[in-house]
Protein backbone atom coordinates (compact mmCIF):
# COMPACT_ATOMS: atom_id res chain seq x y z
CA UNK A 1 0.00 0.00 0.00
CA UNK A 2 2.14 2.38 -1.37
CA UNK A 3 -0.27 5.40 -2.46
CA UNK A 4 -1.59 6.42 0.30
CA UNK A 5 -2.97 9.95 0.13
CA UNK A 6 -0.13 12.34 0.66
CA UNK A 7 0.50 14.52 3.61
CA UNK A 8 2.38 17.72 1.55
CA UNK A 9 3.72 19.08 5.19
CA UNK A 10 6.26 15.27 5.34
CA UNK A 11 8.14 17.34 2.23
CA UNK A 12 8.83 20.40 4.24
CA UNK A 13 12.13 19.04 5.91
CA UNK A 14 13.52 18.03 2.63
CA UNK A 15 12.77 21.12 0.53
CA UNK A 16 14.41 22.94 3.64
CA UNK A 17 17.58 20.83 3.67
CA UNK A 18 18.02 20.75 -0.23
CA UNK A 19 17.06 24.01 -0.61
CA UNK A 20 19.66 25.00 1.64
CA UNK A 21 22.51 22.86 -0.02
CA UNK A 22 21.40 24.00 -3.47
CA UNK A 23 21.83 27.76 -2.85
CA UNK A 24 25.37 26.82 -1.25
CA UNK A 25 25.61 24.89 -4.03
CA UNK A 26 24.43 27.85 -6.66
CA UNK A 27 26.06 30.21 -4.89
CA UNK A 28 29.24 28.84 -5.64
CA UNK A 29 28.83 27.98 -9.23
CA UNK A 30 27.87 31.85 -9.99
CA UNK A 31 30.96 32.87 -8.25
CA UNK A 32 33.60 30.48 -10.17
CA UNK A 33 32.59 32.90 -13.12
CA UNK A 34 33.51 35.84 -11.16
CA UNK A 35 37.14 37.33 -10.36
CA UNK A 36 38.85 37.33 -7.53
CA UNK A 37 40.59 40.78 -5.76
CA UNK A 38 43.61 40.75 -4.52
CA UNK A 39 42.41 41.47 -0.77
CA UNK A 40 40.41 38.02 -1.45
CA UNK A 41 37.03 39.03 -2.25
CA UNK A 42 35.10 38.76 -4.79
CA UNK A 43 34.07 41.44 -7.78
CA UNK A 44 31.20 40.65 -9.43
CA UNK A 45 31.55 43.17 -12.32
CA UNK A 46 32.52 41.41 -14.81
CA UNK A 47 31.62 37.70 -15.18
CA UNK A 48 33.21 35.48 -17.89
CA UNK A 49 35.18 31.97 -18.15
CA UNK A 50 38.48 33.60 -16.78
CA UNK A 51 39.29 31.26 -14.04
CA UNK A 52 38.06 28.42 -16.26
CA UNK A 53 41.12 28.82 -19.05
CA UNK A 54 43.56 29.74 -15.64
CA UNK A 55 43.12 26.35 -14.67
CA UNK A 56 44.72 25.26 -18.24
CA UNK A 57 47.04 27.58 -18.53
CA UNK A 58 49.73 25.49 -17.04
CA UNK A 59 50.00 21.98 -16.59
CA UNK A 60 50.17 21.86 -12.74
CA UNK A 61 46.19 21.90 -11.88
CA UNK A 62 45.75 19.30 -14.73
CA UNK A 63 48.60 17.28 -13.14
CA UNK A 64 47.46 17.05 -9.92
CA UNK A 65 44.28 16.25 -10.81
CA UNK A 66 45.51 12.93 -12.34
CA UNK A 67 47.79 12.41 -9.75
CA UNK A 68 44.54 12.33 -7.47
CA UNK A 69 43.06 9.78 -9.70
CA UNK A 70 46.30 7.42 -9.96
CA UNK A 71 46.95 7.75 -6.05
CA UNK A 72 43.23 7.07 -5.61
CA UNK A 73 43.27 3.63 -8.04
CA UNK A 74 45.98 2.61 -6.12
CA UNK A 75 44.32 2.99 -2.84
CA UNK A 76 41.56 0.87 -4.20
CA UNK A 77 43.66 -1.97 -5.55
CA UNK A 78 45.54 -2.08 -2.27
CA UNK A 79 41.98 -1.91 0.03
CA UNK A 80 39.79 -4.22 -2.21
CA UNK A 81 42.63 -6.84 -1.92
CA UNK A 82 42.88 -6.64 1.94
CA UNK A 83 39.26 -6.08 2.44
CA UNK A 84 37.91 -8.82 0.50
CA UNK A 85 39.13 -11.91 2.55
CA UNK A 86 38.41 -10.13 5.97
CA UNK A 87 35.52 -9.63 5.23
CA UNK A 88 34.56 -13.38 3.47
CA UNK A 89 36.13 -14.61 6.93
CA UNK A 90 33.96 -11.86 8.82
CA UNK A 91 30.52 -13.37 6.95
CA UNK A 92 31.91 -17.16 7.00
CA UNK A 93 32.77 -17.81 10.30
CA UNK A 94 31.31 -20.50 12.88
CA UNK A 95 32.58 -18.56 15.89
CA UNK A 96 30.47 -15.74 17.20
CA UNK A 97 33.02 -14.64 19.16
CA UNK A 98 35.69 -14.23 15.75
CA UNK A 99 33.05 -12.46 13.76
CA UNK A 100 31.94 -9.79 16.96
CA UNK A 101 35.96 -9.55 17.38
CA UNK A 102 36.30 -8.95 13.76
CA UNK A 103 33.23 -6.53 13.67
CA UNK A 104 34.43 -4.91 16.44
CA UNK A 105 37.64 -3.61 15.44
CA UNK A 106 36.27 -2.79 12.18
CA UNK A 107 33.80 -0.31 14.30
CA UNK A 108 36.00 0.89 16.55
CA UNK A 109 38.36 2.16 13.83
CA UNK A 110 35.56 3.39 11.68
CA UNK A 111 33.96 5.11 14.84
CA UNK A 112 37.21 6.80 15.97
CA UNK A 113 37.04 9.84 13.65
CA UNK A 114 39.85 10.69 11.01
CA UNK A 115 41.85 13.30 12.76
CA UNK A 116 42.75 10.52 15.41
CA UNK A 117 43.36 7.82 13.15
CA UNK A 118 45.82 10.14 11.63
CA UNK A 119 47.70 11.65 14.31
CA UNK A 120 47.70 7.69 15.20
CA UNK A 121 49.80 7.06 12.26
CA UNK A 122 51.88 10.31 12.24
CA UNK A 123 52.90 8.63 15.91
CA UNK A 124 53.70 5.03 13.72
CA UNK A 125 55.45 6.32 10.98
CA UNK A 126 57.26 9.78 12.26
CA UNK A 127 60.97 10.34 11.81
CA UNK A 128 60.62 9.53 15.82
CA UNK A 129 57.93 6.82 15.77
CA UNK A 130 57.26 3.67 16.93
CA UNK A 131 58.58 2.03 14.01
CA UNK A 132 61.90 4.09 13.16
CA UNK A 133 62.59 3.67 16.99
CA UNK A 134 62.40 0.14 16.70
CA UNK A 135 64.60 0.20 13.64
CA UNK A 136 67.21 1.90 15.32
CA UNK A 137 66.95 -0.17 18.35
CA UNK A 138 67.77 -3.24 16.30
CA UNK A 139 70.66 -0.95 14.82
CA UNK A 140 69.11 -0.66 11.73
CA UNK A 141 68.40 2.56 9.79
CA UNK A 142 65.37 4.95 9.93
CA UNK A 143 62.61 5.06 6.89
CA UNK A 144 61.53 7.71 5.28
CA UNK A 145 57.73 7.37 5.98
CA UNK A 146 56.08 10.20 6.51
CA UNK A 147 55.96 13.06 4.52
CA UNK A 148 56.55 11.09 1.25
CA UNK A 149 53.91 8.82 -0.75
CA UNK A 150 54.58 5.82 1.27
CA UNK A 151 53.10 7.09 4.42
CA UNK A 152 49.66 8.58 3.08
CA UNK A 153 49.34 5.27 1.12
CA UNK A 154 49.32 3.31 4.42
CA UNK A 155 47.53 5.74 6.14
CA UNK A 156 44.57 6.18 3.60
CA UNK A 157 44.76 2.46 3.27
CA UNK A 158 43.73 2.31 7.11
CA UNK A 159 40.92 4.85 6.59
CA UNK A 160 39.38 3.14 3.77
CA UNK A 161 39.54 0.00 4.78
CA UNK A 162 36.15 0.10 7.10
CA UNK A 163 34.33 1.65 4.24
CA UNK A 164 35.10 -1.28 1.77
CA UNK A 165 35.05 -3.74 4.72
CA UNK A 166 30.92 -3.35 5.58
CA UNK A 167 30.32 -2.79 2.40
CA UNK A 168 31.75 -6.34 1.32
CA UNK A 169 30.04 -7.59 4.50
CA UNK A 170 26.44 -6.77 2.97
CA UNK A 171 27.38 -8.78 -0.56
CA UNK A 172 28.88 -11.90 1.30
CA UNK A 173 25.38 -11.70 3.47
CA UNK A 174 23.60 -12.06 -0.11
CA UNK A 175 25.02 -15.10 -1.16
CA UNK A 176 23.66 -18.42 0.02
CA UNK A 177 26.27 -20.39 1.77
CA UNK A 178 24.69 -23.67 0.61
CA UNK A 179 26.89 -22.64 -3.06
CA UNK A 180 30.00 -22.96 -1.67
CA UNK A 181 28.63 -26.63 0.73
CA UNK A 182 27.55 -28.00 -2.84
CA UNK A 183 30.81 -27.00 -4.45
CA UNK A 184 32.87 -28.71 -1.53
CA UNK A 185 30.49 -31.69 -1.89
CA UNK A 186 31.09 -32.45 -5.08
CA UNK A 187 34.54 -32.33 -4.71
CA UNK A 188 35.87 -29.42 -5.32
CA UNK A 189 38.79 -27.77 -3.24
CA UNK A 190 39.00 -25.16 -0.62
CA UNK A 191 41.08 -22.70 -3.00
CA UNK A 192 38.74 -23.70 -6.54
CA UNK A 193 35.57 -23.08 -4.70
CA UNK A 194 36.58 -19.42 -3.68
CA UNK A 195 38.09 -19.34 -7.23
CA UNK A 196 34.99 -20.62 -9.34
CA UNK A 197 31.98 -20.11 -6.69
CA UNK A 198 32.54 -16.87 -4.26
CA UNK A 199 34.52 -14.62 -6.59
CA UNK A 200 32.20 -14.83 -9.34
CA UNK A 201 29.30 -14.02 -7.33
CA UNK A 202 30.35 -11.54 -5.33
CA UNK A 203 32.04 -9.79 -9.04
CA UNK A 204 29.58 -7.34 -8.65
CA UNK A 205 29.23 -6.13 -4.55
CA UNK A 206 33.48 -6.38 -4.92
CA UNK A 207 32.93 -3.60 -7.89
CA UNK A 208 30.69 -1.96 -5.97
CA UNK A 209 33.02 -1.75 -2.68
CA UNK A 210 35.38 -0.56 -5.17
CA UNK A 211 33.84 2.07 -6.22
CA UNK A 212 32.45 3.66 -2.96
CA UNK A 213 36.33 3.54 -1.94
CA UNK A 214 37.50 4.91 -5.12
CA UNK A 215 35.06 7.80 -4.44
CA UNK A 216 36.12 8.46 -0.63
CA UNK A 217 39.90 8.26 -2.04
CA UNK A 218 39.71 10.86 -4.48
CA UNK A 219 38.66 13.38 -1.93
CA UNK A 220 40.93 12.33 0.58
CA UNK A 221 42.00 15.82 2.20
CA UNK A 222 42.66 15.78 6.08
CA UNK A 223 45.66 12.21 5.21
CA UNK A 224 47.54 13.78 3.13
CA UNK A 225 47.35 17.19 4.67
CA UNK A 226 49.05 15.59 7.70
CA UNK A 227 51.32 12.51 6.48
CA UNK A 228 51.94 13.92 2.72
CA UNK A 229 53.71 17.32 4.78
CA UNK A 230 52.92 19.20 1.42
CA UNK A 231 54.99 16.92 -0.52
CA UNK A 232 51.87 14.73 -1.48
CA UNK A 233 48.82 16.92 -2.17
CA UNK A 234 45.63 15.88 -3.99
CA UNK A 235 42.90 17.95 -5.33
CA UNK A 236 41.40 18.56 -1.81
CA UNK A 237 44.87 19.98 -0.89
CA UNK A 238 45.02 21.93 -3.74
CA UNK A 239 42.01 23.79 -3.90
CA UNK A 240 42.64 24.50 0.26
CA UNK A 241 45.93 26.09 -0.33
CA UNK A 242 43.98 28.24 -3.22
CA UNK A 243 41.57 29.40 -0.32
CA UNK A 244 43.77 29.87 2.45
CA UNK A 245 47.18 31.23 1.07
CA UNK A 246 46.21 32.94 -1.74
CA UNK A 247 42.79 33.87 -1.18
CA UNK A 248 41.52 33.40 -4.57
CA UNK A 249 38.02 32.24 -3.81
CA UNK A 250 36.48 32.26 -7.49
CA UNK A 251 39.44 30.27 -9.13
CA UNK A 252 39.38 27.97 -5.78
CA UNK A 253 35.65 27.37 -6.85
CA UNK A 254 36.05 26.92 -10.60
CA UNK A 255 38.95 24.61 -9.70
CA UNK A 256 36.53 22.86 -7.46
CA UNK A 257 33.74 22.53 -9.77
CA UNK A 258 36.51 20.90 -12.59
CA UNK A 259 37.18 18.36 -9.87
CA UNK A 260 33.95 17.84 -8.79
CA UNK A 261 32.53 16.97 -12.79
CA UNK A 262 35.65 15.04 -13.80
CA UNK A 263 35.22 13.05 -10.34
CA UNK A 264 31.22 12.39 -11.12
CA UNK A 265 32.22 11.64 -14.73
CA UNK A 266 34.94 9.41 -14.62
CA UNK A 267 33.18 7.67 -11.75
CA UNK A 268 29.83 6.80 -13.41
CA UNK A 269 32.08 6.00 -16.61
CA UNK A 270 33.90 3.30 -14.46
CA UNK A 271 30.70 1.87 -12.67
CA UNK A 272 29.15 1.57 -16.07
CA UNK A 273 32.32 0.13 -17.50
CA UNK A 274 32.93 -2.63 -14.82
CA UNK A 275 28.94 -3.48 -14.61
CA UNK A 276 29.34 -4.63 -18.60
CA UNK A 277 32.61 -6.30 -17.48
CA UNK A 278 30.86 -8.14 -14.75
CA UNK A 279 28.23 -9.13 -16.58
CA UNK A 280 29.87 -10.31 -19.81
CA UNK A 281 31.61 -12.91 -16.36
CA UNK A 282 28.84 -14.09 -15.27
CA UNK A 283 27.12 -15.17 -18.70
CA UNK A 284 30.20 -16.88 -19.74
CA UNK A 285 30.56 -18.63 -16.26
CA UNK A 286 26.99 -19.63 -16.75
CA UNK A 287 27.20 -21.22 -19.61
CA UNK B 1 37.93 -21.75 15.25
CA UNK B 2 39.76 -24.73 14.81
CA UNK B 3 37.06 -25.79 12.12
CA UNK B 4 37.45 -21.90 10.81
CA UNK B 5 41.04 -23.22 10.10
CA UNK B 6 40.40 -25.93 8.07
CA UNK B 7 37.76 -24.19 6.30
CA UNK B 8 39.17 -20.95 5.21
CA UNK B 9 42.81 -22.04 4.98
CA UNK B 10 45.82 -20.52 6.02
CA UNK B 11 46.18 -17.75 3.42
CA UNK B 12 42.55 -16.11 4.30
CA UNK B 13 42.95 -16.48 8.16
CA UNK B 14 46.61 -14.92 8.06
CA UNK B 15 45.44 -12.07 5.77
CA UNK B 16 42.72 -11.58 8.24
CA UNK B 17 44.88 -11.26 11.14
CA UNK B 18 47.38 -9.44 9.68
CA UNK B 19 44.42 -6.94 8.19
CA UNK B 20 42.64 -6.76 11.90
CA UNK B 21 46.85 -5.82 13.46
CA UNK B 22 47.09 -3.38 10.88
CA UNK B 23 43.37 -2.06 12.04
CA UNK B 24 44.07 -2.01 15.38
CA UNK B 25 47.90 -0.56 15.29
CA UNK B 26 47.23 2.77 15.38
CA UNK B 27 44.82 2.96 18.65
CA UNK B 28 47.02 0.29 20.33
CA UNK B 29 49.43 3.14 19.98
CA UNK B 30 47.97 6.10 20.70
CA UNK B 31 46.95 4.25 23.96
CA UNK B 32 50.53 3.38 25.12
CA UNK B 33 52.03 7.04 23.75
CA UNK B 34 49.26 9.09 25.79
CA UNK B 35 50.26 7.37 29.48
CA UNK B 36 53.86 7.40 29.06
CA UNK B 37 55.45 10.23 30.71
CA UNK B 38 57.95 11.10 28.22
CA UNK B 39 57.06 14.38 25.70
CA UNK B 40 58.42 12.35 22.78
CA UNK B 41 57.86 8.59 22.10
CA UNK B 42 59.93 6.32 23.50
CA UNK B 43 60.08 2.48 23.25
CA UNK B 44 60.52 1.53 26.51
CA UNK B 45 59.10 4.39 28.73
CA UNK B 46 60.48 5.63 32.04
CA UNK B 47 57.41 5.58 33.76
CA UNK B 48 53.92 5.66 33.12
CA UNK B 49 52.23 8.88 33.89
CA UNK B 50 48.74 10.92 33.95
CA UNK B 51 50.68 13.82 33.41
CA UNK B 52 49.21 14.00 29.85
CA UNK B 53 45.73 14.06 30.85
CA UNK B 54 46.31 16.86 32.83
CA UNK B 55 48.21 18.82 30.18
CA UNK B 56 45.24 18.20 28.04
CA UNK B 57 42.67 18.83 30.56
CA UNK B 58 44.50 21.83 31.31
CA UNK B 59 44.64 23.15 27.61
CA UNK B 60 41.59 25.85 27.43
CA UNK B 61 41.49 25.34 23.56
CA UNK B 62 41.28 21.68 23.53
CA UNK B 63 38.23 22.03 26.32
CA UNK B 64 36.47 25.00 24.82
CA UNK B 65 37.03 23.19 21.31
CA UNK B 66 35.51 19.68 22.93
CA UNK B 67 32.33 22.18 24.43
CA UNK B 68 32.08 23.46 20.50
CA UNK B 69 32.05 19.74 18.85
CA UNK B 70 30.07 18.75 21.64
CA UNK B 71 27.27 21.33 21.26
CA UNK B 72 27.04 21.06 18.09
CA UNK B 73 26.48 17.53 17.56
CA UNK B 74 23.54 17.44 20.05
CA UNK B 75 22.20 20.28 18.21
CA UNK B 76 22.89 18.53 14.70
CA UNK B 77 21.81 15.01 16.01
CA UNK B 78 17.74 15.50 16.69
CA UNK B 79 17.60 17.78 14.29
CA UNK B 80 19.10 15.80 11.46
CA UNK B 81 17.11 12.61 12.64
CA UNK B 82 13.66 14.25 12.80
CA UNK B 83 13.90 15.46 9.73
CA UNK B 84 14.76 12.23 8.10
CA UNK B 85 12.22 10.45 9.51
CA UNK B 86 9.34 12.18 7.08
CA UNK B 87 11.84 12.28 4.33
CA UNK B 88 12.31 8.36 4.82
CA UNK B 89 8.71 8.01 4.87
CA UNK B 90 7.69 9.97 1.25
CA UNK B 91 10.50 7.84 -0.29
CA UNK B 92 9.19 4.73 1.04
CA UNK B 93 5.47 4.87 1.17
CA UNK B 94 4.59 7.40 -0.93
CA UNK B 95 4.24 7.14 -5.29
CA UNK B 96 6.55 9.83 -6.45
CA UNK B 97 7.23 11.12 -9.80
CA UNK B 98 11.26 10.85 -10.44
CA UNK B 99 11.65 8.72 -6.91
CA UNK B 100 15.08 8.04 -8.30
CA UNK B 101 16.13 11.56 -9.02
CA UNK B 102 14.83 12.77 -5.49
CA UNK B 103 16.77 9.79 -4.27
CA UNK B 104 20.12 10.79 -6.46
CA UNK B 105 19.30 14.98 -4.97
CA UNK B 106 19.22 13.61 -1.60
CA UNK B 107 21.93 11.64 -1.09
CA UNK B 108 24.14 13.99 -2.96
CA UNK B 109 26.29 15.53 -0.43
CA UNK B 110 27.97 12.53 0.26
CA UNK B 111 29.10 11.90 -3.18
CA UNK B 112 30.42 15.48 -3.45
CA UNK B 113 33.71 15.85 -1.74
CA UNK B 114 34.13 17.88 1.56
CA UNK B 115 36.38 20.20 0.19
CA UNK B 116 34.10 21.45 -2.86
CA UNK B 117 30.60 21.43 -0.70
CA UNK B 118 33.06 23.36 2.40
CA UNK B 119 33.97 26.12 -0.17
CA UNK B 120 29.94 26.16 -1.73
CA UNK B 121 29.15 27.10 2.20
CA UNK B 122 32.09 29.15 1.90
CA UNK B 123 31.03 31.22 -0.46
CA UNK B 124 26.73 31.13 0.51
CA UNK B 125 27.56 32.43 3.86
CA UNK B 126 29.23 35.08 2.79
CA UNK B 127 26.43 36.34 -0.07
CA UNK B 128 24.09 36.09 2.69
CA UNK B 129 26.40 37.50 5.46
CA UNK B 130 26.20 34.79 8.18
CA UNK B 131 29.54 34.99 10.33
CA UNK B 132 28.77 33.59 13.05
CA UNK B 133 30.88 30.44 13.17
CA UNK B 134 29.25 27.96 15.04
CA UNK B 135 26.24 28.93 13.14
CA UNK B 136 27.71 28.30 9.77
CA UNK B 137 29.11 24.70 10.59
CA UNK B 138 25.66 23.09 12.17
CA UNK B 139 24.24 24.53 8.97
CA UNK B 140 25.85 22.74 6.50
CA UNK B 141 26.22 19.51 9.17
CA UNK B 142 22.49 19.40 8.95
CA UNK B 143 22.92 19.11 5.45
CA UNK B 144 25.85 17.19 5.00
CA UNK B 145 24.56 13.99 8.07
CA UNK B 146 20.99 14.71 6.52
CA UNK B 147 21.61 11.52 3.88
CA UNK B 148 23.44 9.23 6.46
CA UNK B 149 20.20 9.74 8.37
CA UNK B 150 17.65 9.19 5.55
CA UNK B 151 19.37 6.54 4.56
CA UNK B 152 19.52 4.58 8.10
CA UNK B 153 15.89 5.34 8.58
CA UNK B 154 14.59 4.22 4.75
CA UNK B 155 16.60 0.95 5.74
CA UNK B 156 14.37 0.43 8.92
CA UNK B 157 11.09 1.54 7.15
CA UNK B 158 11.62 -0.82 3.95
CA UNK B 159 12.11 -3.75 6.88
CA UNK B 160 8.88 -3.11 8.59
CA UNK B 161 6.54 -2.89 5.35
CA UNK B 162 3.08 -1.33 5.61
CA UNK B 163 0.83 -4.10 7.18
CA UNK B 164 1.16 -2.94 11.05
CA UNK B 165 0.49 0.57 9.81
CA UNK B 166 -2.60 -0.23 7.95
CA UNK B 167 -3.45 -3.18 10.79
CA UNK B 168 -3.55 -0.05 13.25
CA UNK B 169 -5.28 2.13 10.88
CA UNK B 170 -7.77 -0.66 10.08
CA UNK B 171 -8.51 -1.09 14.06
CA UNK B 172 -9.61 2.55 14.36
CA UNK B 173 -6.43 4.36 15.09
CA UNK B 174 -5.68 7.80 13.78
CA UNK B 175 -3.19 9.13 11.95
CA UNK B 176 -0.65 10.58 15.14
CA UNK B 177 -1.80 7.28 16.97
CA UNK B 178 -0.08 5.05 14.05
CA UNK B 179 3.00 7.33 14.20
CA UNK B 180 3.09 6.76 18.29
CA UNK B 181 2.67 4.02 18.89
CA UNK B 182 3.38 1.86 16.18
CA UNK B 183 5.92 3.58 13.38
CA UNK B 184 8.19 5.74 15.72
CA UNK B 185 8.50 2.47 18.20
CA UNK B 186 8.71 0.27 15.26
CA UNK B 187 11.79 3.03 13.48
CA UNK B 188 13.66 3.02 16.97
CA UNK B 189 16.66 0.95 15.81
CA UNK B 190 16.65 3.27 12.37
CA UNK B 191 16.84 6.21 14.34
CA UNK B 192 19.50 5.37 16.94
CA UNK B 193 21.35 4.36 13.78
CA UNK B 194 21.07 7.54 12.01
CA UNK B 195 21.57 9.09 15.41
CA UNK B 196 25.13 7.37 15.81
CA UNK B 197 26.05 8.26 12.14
CA UNK B 198 25.12 11.74 12.57
CA UNK B 199 26.73 12.65 15.43
CA UNK B 200 30.31 10.72 14.96
CA UNK B 201 29.90 12.29 11.38
CA UNK B 202 29.20 16.06 12.25
CA UNK B 203 32.21 16.16 15.55
CA UNK B 204 34.58 14.39 12.96
CA UNK B 205 34.23 16.46 10.02
CA UNK B 206 37.13 18.27 8.84
CA UNK B 207 37.03 19.32 5.01
CA UNK B 208 33.70 21.23 5.28
CA UNK B 209 34.05 22.70 8.99
CA UNK B 210 37.58 23.94 8.55
CA UNK B 211 36.36 26.32 5.83
CA UNK B 212 33.55 27.33 8.22
CA UNK B 213 34.91 27.88 11.80
CA UNK B 214 36.03 30.89 13.41
CA UNK B 215 38.22 31.22 16.06
CA UNK B 216 36.01 30.92 18.74
CA UNK B 217 33.99 28.08 17.08
CA UNK B 218 36.71 25.98 16.77
CA UNK B 219 35.63 22.12 16.95
CA UNK B 220 38.18 19.35 18.24
CA UNK B 221 39.26 18.48 14.69
CA UNK B 222 40.29 21.59 13.86
CA UNK B 223 42.16 22.93 16.80
CA UNK B 224 43.74 19.03 16.90
CA UNK B 225 45.67 20.21 13.18
CA UNK B 226 46.38 23.45 14.54
CA UNK B 227 47.80 22.25 17.44
CA UNK B 228 49.94 19.77 16.20
CA UNK B 229 51.05 22.05 13.00
CA UNK B 230 53.01 23.78 16.25
CA UNK B 231 53.56 21.33 18.81
CA UNK B 232 54.83 18.01 19.27
CA UNK B 233 54.05 16.56 22.41
CA UNK B 234 51.13 13.27 23.82
CA UNK B 235 48.40 15.74 24.64
CA UNK B 236 47.23 15.14 21.68
CA UNK B 237 47.49 11.70 22.36
CA UNK B 238 44.85 12.34 24.98
CA UNK B 239 42.46 13.94 22.58
CA UNK B 240 42.52 11.02 20.20
CA UNK B 241 42.53 8.17 23.05
CA UNK B 242 39.36 10.23 24.92
CA UNK B 243 37.62 10.04 20.89
CA UNK B 244 38.95 6.51 20.36
CA UNK B 245 36.84 5.55 23.86
CA UNK B 246 33.71 7.37 23.06
CA UNK B 247 33.63 5.56 19.78
CA UNK B 248 33.86 2.17 21.36
CA UNK B 249 31.25 2.89 23.98
CA UNK B 250 28.99 3.84 21.30
CA UNK B 251 29.75 0.84 19.81
CA UNK B 252 29.05 -0.99 23.04
CA UNK B 253 25.28 0.64 23.46
CA UNK B 254 25.06 -0.19 20.14
CA UNK B 255 25.87 -3.51 20.16
CA UNK B 256 23.75 -3.73 23.77
CA UNK B 257 20.43 -2.10 22.58
CA UNK B 258 19.91 -3.72 19.14
CA UNK B 259 23.02 -5.62 18.22
CA UNK B 260 25.70 -4.70 15.84
CA UNK B 261 25.14 -7.06 13.10
CA UNK B 262 21.52 -5.43 13.24
CA UNK B 263 22.79 -1.78 13.41
CA UNK B 264 25.23 -2.81 10.24
CA UNK B 265 21.89 -3.28 8.12
CA UNK B 266 20.16 -0.48 9.12
CA UNK B 267 22.66 1.76 7.96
Amino acid sequence: MSSQRPNYLFFLPMLVVLGLYGSAFATFVLTSFYRGTSDGRVDTSDAGLQNYSRFFETPAPAATLADTFLISLLLTIITLVLAYPFAYLLTRTQSSGLRRFLLGAVMVTFLSGGITRAYAWMVVLGNSGLINRSLLALGLDRLPLVHNLTGVVIALVHFLLPFCILTLIGTFQTLPRNLEEASTSLGASRLRTFWTVVVPLTLRGAVGAGVLTLSVAVSAFLFPLLLGGGRVRMMSNHIYELIFINFDIPYAAATALIFLVVTVVAISALTVALGRVVDDRRWGAAR
Amino acid sequence: MIRDFRSFGSAVMALTATVTAFLLLPILVIFYYAAQDGAYFQLVPRGLSWRWFVSAWENERFVAAAINSLVTGLIVTPLSVALAIPTAFVLVRYDLPLKAAVNVLIMSPLLVPGVVSGIAFLTFFGVINLYSGGVRNILAMLCFTFPFAVRAIVANLQGIGPVWEDAAESLGARRWQVWAWVLLPMLRPGMLASAIFVFVETIDNFSITVFLVSRNSMTIPIEVYNYIKDFDDPSVAVVAVVSVLISTALMFAVERLIGLERFLKNS
